[in-house]
């Protein structure tokens, strides 16, 4: 068949009018349209008003029309509906996942065929590759849907508000019918929040400067240190929990504490933080840099006024999801915080210390139902605390606006440059010499 | 004699002083260049130039691409050796001290030798007033009076009537000839002796060009002008003085013929510089 195809759902005979103007306005058969709009430099002279003249209605010749969208419901039917006849008429199969992945497969190939059929075969692969994308693209929202859906039913029922962010677990007894009114996790959170809080201002310095380091040094060590990172961001987080226990708690220099959980969290923090920030800073324009060198900057100055402004917004998005990250861990508390059942807030160097990760951990796996619910509770506040992480980093990746405020997310919002840095609207490639 | 970067030159035994701190700061200076060679990687890229860039002119380099001109402008602010591998022998003086002598920080050197880019690149982070006062706080001198800094610095710029309502705005807010006008002003507001421009205009419309070229005229009693240029033109608008460099094939590149502006466009005594300038090059 011909390209004619592509711009099928136009309305027949517009394309001619877009290039004859004057005859669609005549013959008056568009749709009302908006007036022109008048530019600022024509609207104050004393000039006539201009003429004002109608628009061709603006088309998308490649747009998504009704028959596109029936040829994919009619395949979905179809498909349902051979699946069904084989599966239960034809032959004797059950299953839920089985019929799912079958009526799946039916749909893709019906889609196929129809197209085919309807259109063309290069459409109709377009479409059948379309569809298998989308669909990947839709399950993984599910997924994530699903299981902040599951955790919130399972959580809120039974959150008692009142006790939940006052209370710690001491006080739980087995037979109480309202145990819930007098336990909580307030322990946990305050854990969760001192150790990882202790661990970003441990480890974010480290790895920024290890980025930069990366990044703006020259020499045999970036080789070898940026390896090095790498090696250690695939560091299994249980084995940054036994490092520490077998380093510094078998060895009494620390006890279980929230600090030497902080140190196991510092060590899954530093590689990732360090990845994302180098990636950051490796796209500053390097004319930035010698630019800030001829005005006679040292190099420091250069990072610290120059580079690390620049790339603020990514860097804040670095450790932000870096928080995100470690906030989660469960493994390397294990054995450096311990767990605790009740608050400590003082004795975050010398102590037992909750966590979230180690309430949901220890508590779902008990018999009572309380204990249980709680989990779920935790769960839930840990799942809130990284959402909000996750809002707070897209609100810090936005890039600013001409006064210094964030700008709503525009079209480009997706580019990197765009999302990571304040804008710089020349484009910036490396030197030419 | 080849000097890595890292070692420094030997010392220039008539003008030991560094010029740290000289009272000339935002004197116009005259740059001695004397046997300068220039290395990349061990490729000879540029040998021998001898150029004297005079005080108060604007000086003009021209010549086809790759045959060392910027590389000749890097090394004379000592931007050079920011490039890994670069190596350089030779020597720069400014103002008879030389900047590759010992005791000389590159630093203070680029204080008094600024540079504009081929590209426009004011600092996107900071605004424009902030631009324009980088160079000072980067050197960690407080102006006595930082808005009267500013405007003059803008105004020798051309910039000041465009963006005096807007000093507050981010730097990248502005168009590609106002970005570059704005890094003229930065680097003028340091007060350097000596303004190098390294292509300002090749990526600027002819408007701002010509805006540019009236801001180097303006500014050339107060700061030594060199620029590399593409334009004829604007070489024969601009310059006082010219040199024409010229790498033959697989030859490093050389200076041909240097001297007024009038004489290298009128009565060259080079055939290649003649042929170059009346667009008859190869
Ligand atoms: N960073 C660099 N590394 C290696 N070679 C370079 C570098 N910069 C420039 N060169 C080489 O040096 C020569 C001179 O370059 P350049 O001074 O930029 O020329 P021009 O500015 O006159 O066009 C060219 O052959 C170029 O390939
Ligand atoms: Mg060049």
């Amino acid at each position: 068949m011909t390209p004619e195809n592509t711009i099928r759902t136009a309305p027949h005979g517009i394309l001619v009018e877009t290039t004859s103007a004057p005859a669609s306005t005549a013959d008056g058969r568009q749709d009302p349209r908006p007036p022109e709009p008048t530019s600022p430099n024509t609207a104050t002279p004393p000039t006539p008003t201009p003429r004002p003249r109608r628009l061709p209605s603006p088309i998308r010749p490649s747009a998504f029309g009704t028959q596109d969208a029936m040829i994919l419901i009619m395949a979905a039917v179809s498909s349902l509906c051979l699946v069904w006849v084989v599966f239960y008429q034809l032959t004797s199969l059950s299953g839920g996942l089985g019929f799912l992945v079958c009526w799946y497969i039916g749909f893709v190939a019906l889609t196929w065929i129809a197209t085919a059929q309807v259109i063309e075969r290069q459409v109709a692969t377009d479409r059948a590759v379309a569809v298998v994308v989308v669909s990947a693209a839709m399950l993984i929202v599910a997924i994530v849907v699903f299981i902040v859906a599951w955790v919130a039913y399972k959580a809120i029922p039974s959150i008692h508000w009142g006790s939940l962010f006052t209370k710690d677990q001491k006080s739980f007894v087995v037979t109480d019918p309202n145990a819930l009114d007098h336990v909580g996790v307030v322990h946990a959170v305050i854990g969760t929040l001192e150790q990882v809080l202790v661990a970003v201002l441990i480890g974010v310095p480290f790895a920024i400067a290890t980025a930069v380091y990366l990044n703006e040094v020259k020499g045999w060590g970036v080789k070898t240190v940026r390896t090095v990172v790498t090696a250690m961001s695939g560091t299994p987080s249980v084995v940054a929990g036994i490092f520490i226990y077998s380093m510094l708690i078998l060895t009494h220099v620390l006890t279980y504490s929230g600090f030497a959980a902080s140190l196991a969290l510092v060590v899954i923090l530093l590689p990732s933080v360090t990845r994302v920030v180098e990636e950051v800073l490796r796209v500053v324009p390097s004319g930035l840099r010698e630019a800030s060198l001829a005005l006679g900057a040292p190099e420091w100055r250069t990072v610290w006024s120059v580079v690390l402004p620049t790339a603020r917004s990514g860097v804040v998005t670095a450790v932000l999801l870096g928080i995100a990250r470690i906030v989660g861990e469960t493994a390397p508390l294990l054995f450096t915080a311990f767990g605790s059942q009740v608050v400590n807030w003082r004795g975050y160097f010398n102590h037992d210390q909750g966590a979230l990760p180690l309430v949901i951990f220890s508590d779902v796996r008990q018999a009572q139902p309380v204990l249980i619910n709680l989990a779920f509770q935790a769960a839930f506040v840990l799942m809130s605390i990284v959402l909000v992480l996750f809002v707070l980093a897209r609100i810090f990746s936005r890039p600013k606006g001409k006064n210094g405020k964030r700008m709503k997310p525009g079209p480009n919002d997706d580019d990197l440059m765009a999302r990571l840095f304040v804008p710089i609207p020349i484009e910036q490639n490396e030197e030419n010499r | 004699m080849t000097t890595t970067l890292s070692s420094t030159s030997p010392a220039d035994a008539d003008h030991p002083t560094p010029f740290t701190g000289t009272p000339e700061l935002g004197q116009p200076g005259q740059v001695d260049a004397h046997d300068v060679c220039a290395w990349f990687g061990g490729r000879l890229v540029l040998e021998t130039v001898d150029l004297v860039m005079e005080k108060s002119k604007v000086t003009a380099l021209i010549g086809p691409s790759g045959c060392g001109k910027s590389t000749f402008l890097r090394i004379i602010n000592r931007m050079h050796e920011v490039v890994p591998g670069a190596q350089l022998a030779g020597s720069v003086k400014l103002d008879g001290v030389d900047i590759y002598g010992p005791g000389q920080r590159a630093m203070e050197t680029r204080r008094h030798i600024g540079m504009v880019f081929q590209k426009p690149n004011p600092f996107p982070a900071m605004t424009i007033a902030e631009n324009v006062l980088a160079g000072l706080k980067f050197s960690r001198v407080s102006p006595a009076d930082k808005d009267d800094l500013i405007e003059e610095s803008l105004t020798k710029g051309g910039l000041w009537n465009e963006v005096k309502d807007r000093l507050g705005e981010l730097g990248g807010a502005l168009s590609g000839g106002q970005q570059q006008r704005l890094c003229i002003a930065r680097s003028l507001a340091v007060k350097p002796r000596v303004l190098l421009m390294d292509e300002p205009c090749s990526a600027l419309d002819p408007t701002s060009t010509l805006r540019i070229e009236q801001t180097i005229k303006e500014i050339a009693s107060e700061v030594t002008v060199v620029i590399v240029t593409h334009n004829m033109q604007q070489a024969q608008r601009v310059s006082d003085y010219c040199a024409f460099f010229l790498a033959e094939e697989n030859q490093p590149g050389r200076v041909i013929e240097a001297g007024k502006t009038g004489t290298i466009f009128g009565s060259p005594t080079d055939q290649r510089t003649f042929d170059y300038v009346n667009g008859q090059f190869g």
